[in-house]
């Protein structure tokens, strides 16, 4: 689905991202974890196209992503954004319909609106549907995205591509796993997801891969228990952990200190 | 299908008003018509009556008619600029005046009246006849890729650089325009009063058809932008994930602007903040929705730039009033309302 071959990104003379592989297959959940600073946003931002530098080559379905066309493209992949616009003089109807922009030409059709709606009740955010969305509180805002998003890859098209910085900032717990069975949902029909998460333990409990990164660099790549033991984590955040086994669902669980 | 029967419902409900307003606005003026009703004369006119006197075909024709769908032209297109310009910079400040594209185009078109003659005669023909509104382009082209280039950087404007390089434009197309009024001769100084005043009084249809082209070239590739526009609210990145082309679309909201705006203050004048009026009071009705306020501000910029036309020469009749006078006395204290409630967000 997603092949990226040693990527550099630098500012100046500071490396940002450092010879960074990624290769991600149909149906994938993988979920970029690391320290604040080690790279993770900017490695998603050019994995979608973001940031255009050098001569590095992402291959987006077998061609170069820069070479897709803007709307089609659109159509096969969508992206969640760390910082969210604050100020949009919209209603939040409006704001989740632009994720069917590139369905409609002037006004949107009534399969539109039907998506607009199914993905408004699954993000639990239909009964704000005619609020102002400047008036909304930080975790409805991301709620409201995260809507916009899955709005905007509900189609016939197979094979789609996530990505989302962080989407779980400023939600609640029932949230937290709300939004991350969305995305567990959506990579269960042979689509996939690249999500930047700061939760470890969510992590190993829905991502199939993990990136963990460091200082720009991979420093750990496979499942959540190659990636996540004991001597990665504390190598990794310089801080202690132990990890064992999830009492309900066996998958690894850190718990540090 | 609801939202797109509501749009329409507006559409047509402003545009019937435009036209009641447009037949009332040929009432109105000093030359009587020997006590015939002017629409009556205006269909005497259409249907070709031989019987027409020619004072009476010249007001109700060339005079009147062509003032009329002038200001129809002009509101539209400064309006329509306007809502653009806002969608671009993503601030409802940012208007012709505001951010120097007025006083480019201003500048430029004073440069060709004054100075115009000495190089002329070295310029194809075509250039010739229509030097002022070409120099009055180029002008706003100037200035917007000027204002862009200074206040927005990596997708983000900072609106106080937008509107300080607006301020340091204006001041230094004031102070160029003044010089050119120093040296000016009597007939020039006449022109540039006017360029400064704003009028609608040199309405012909021969500048009504190059208007109507450029309205219909502009609108074709403006109108249809709305959704482009408010994705753009989310911020380029994401408005580029949304399958929308952002450097396309700026592109092309800088030069149809600035042809609009220059073809404005070449055939008007600067007719002042039009452009902040009209898209201030569809923001009251519909937020900030782009597919609704684009298309409606060219037919709300059109009621405004004629009622404020006809009042301008019916107030003080025989005589009248420049129109620019009284556009911006109704702008300066919107913008003075749009900067208290952005006070906070500054």
């Amino acid at each position: 689905m997603l092949k990226a071959r040693q990527i550099d990104y630098r500012h100046k003379e500071f490396f940002i991202l450092n010879d960074v592989d990624v290769t991600l297959d149909y149906g994938d959940f993988l979920a970029i974890v690391g320290p604040n600073g080690a790279g993770k946003s900017s490695l998603l931002s050019i994995l979608a196209n973001e940031v255009k530098q050098g001569k590095q080559k992402i291959m987006f379905k077998n061609k170069e992503i820069s070479e897709w066309e803007v709307r089609e493209l659109s159509m096969h992949k969508a992206k969640f954004s760390q910082h969210n616009s604050n100020e949009i003089p919209l209603q939040v109807k409006d704001v989740v319909m632009m994720g069917r922009y590139p369905y409609f030409d002037s006004q949107p059709r009534k399969e539109d609106f039907e998506a607009m709606n199914k993905h408004m009740y699954e993000t639990d955010v239909y009964h704000l549907k005619e609020r102002d969305y400047n008036t909304l509180s930080g975790g409805e805002k991301q709620r409201v995205h995260l809507s916009r998003v899955m709005v905007q890859v509900e189609n016939e098209i197979e094979k789609k591509l996530i990505f989302l910085d962080e989407p779980l900032n400023n939600l609640d717990v029932k949230h937290q796993y709300k939004a991350l069975e969305i995305i567990k949902k959506f990579t269960q029909k042979e689509n996939s997801a690249i999500v930047v998460l700061h939760d470890l333990n969510l992590a190993a409990q829905f991502a199939n891969k993990i990136l963990l990164m460091k200082s720009g660099k991979v420093s750990a790549y496979g499942t959540p228990e190659e990636v996540f033991t004991a001597e990665n984590i504390t190598q990794a955040y310089n801080f202690p952990c132990t990890i064992c086994a999830h009492p309900v669902n066996a998958n690894p669980m850190i718990i540090f200190g | 299908m609801k939202t797109q029967s509501k749009l329409y419902l507006y559409l047509t409900i402003s545009a019937l008003l435009l036209v009641v307003l447009a037949i009332a606005a040929l009432y109105i003026g000093v030359y009587d018509f020997n006590g015939l009703s002017p629409f009556t004369v205006l269909s005497q006119y259409i249907s070709g009556d031989p019987n027409l006197a020619l004072s009476d075909k010249y007001v109700i024709w060339d005079v009147r008619a062509a003032r009329i769908i002038m200001s129809i032209l002009i509101g539209s297109m400064l309006a329509v600029s306007g809502t653009s310009l806002q969608g671009l910079f993503k601030n409802p400040l940012a208007t012709g005046e505001a951010i120097g594209l007025t006083s480019g185009a201003t500048l430029l078109a004073a440069i060709a009246i004054v100075l115009g003659g000495h190089f002329k005669e070295y310029l194809p023909e075509m250039v010739q006849f229509s030097l002022t509104g070409i120099s009055a382009f180029i002008g706003a082209l100037l200035a917007m890729m000027l204002v862009y280039r200074i206040s927005t950087s990596a997708g983000k404007t900072n609106v106080v650089m937008m509107l300080l390089s607006g301020v340091a434009i204006t001041s230094i197309g004031f102070s160029i325009t003044g010089f050119l009024i120093y040296i000016s001769k009597d007939e020039q100084l006449r022109d540039l009063t006017f360029w400064n005043m704003g009028s609608l009084a040199a309405a012909t249809w021969t500048k009504n058809i190059v208007l109507a082209v450029v309205i219909a070239i502009s609108y074709a590739v403006l109108l249809p932008k709305g959704k482009a526009l408010n994705a753009m609210m989310l911020g380029e990145r994401d408005a580029q994930h949304l399958g929308i082309n952002v450097e396309r679309l700026k592109k092309q909201i800088v030069i149809i602007t600035s042809l609009m705006v220059g073809t404005c203050v070449a055939f008007s004048g600067t007719i002042g903040f039009v452009g902040l009026i009209v898209p201030y009071i569809l923001r009251l009705l519909f937020k900030s929705n782009y597919t609704f306020i684009l298309p409606l501000s060219a037919v709300l910029g059109s009621i405004l730039l004629l009622i404020a036309d006809t009042i301008s020469r019916s107030i003080v009749a025989p005589s009248e009033l420049p129109i620019g006078i009284l556009t911006s006395l109704i702008g300066g204290p919107i913008f003075i309302a749009i900067l208290i409630k952005f006070k906070k967000s500054l």
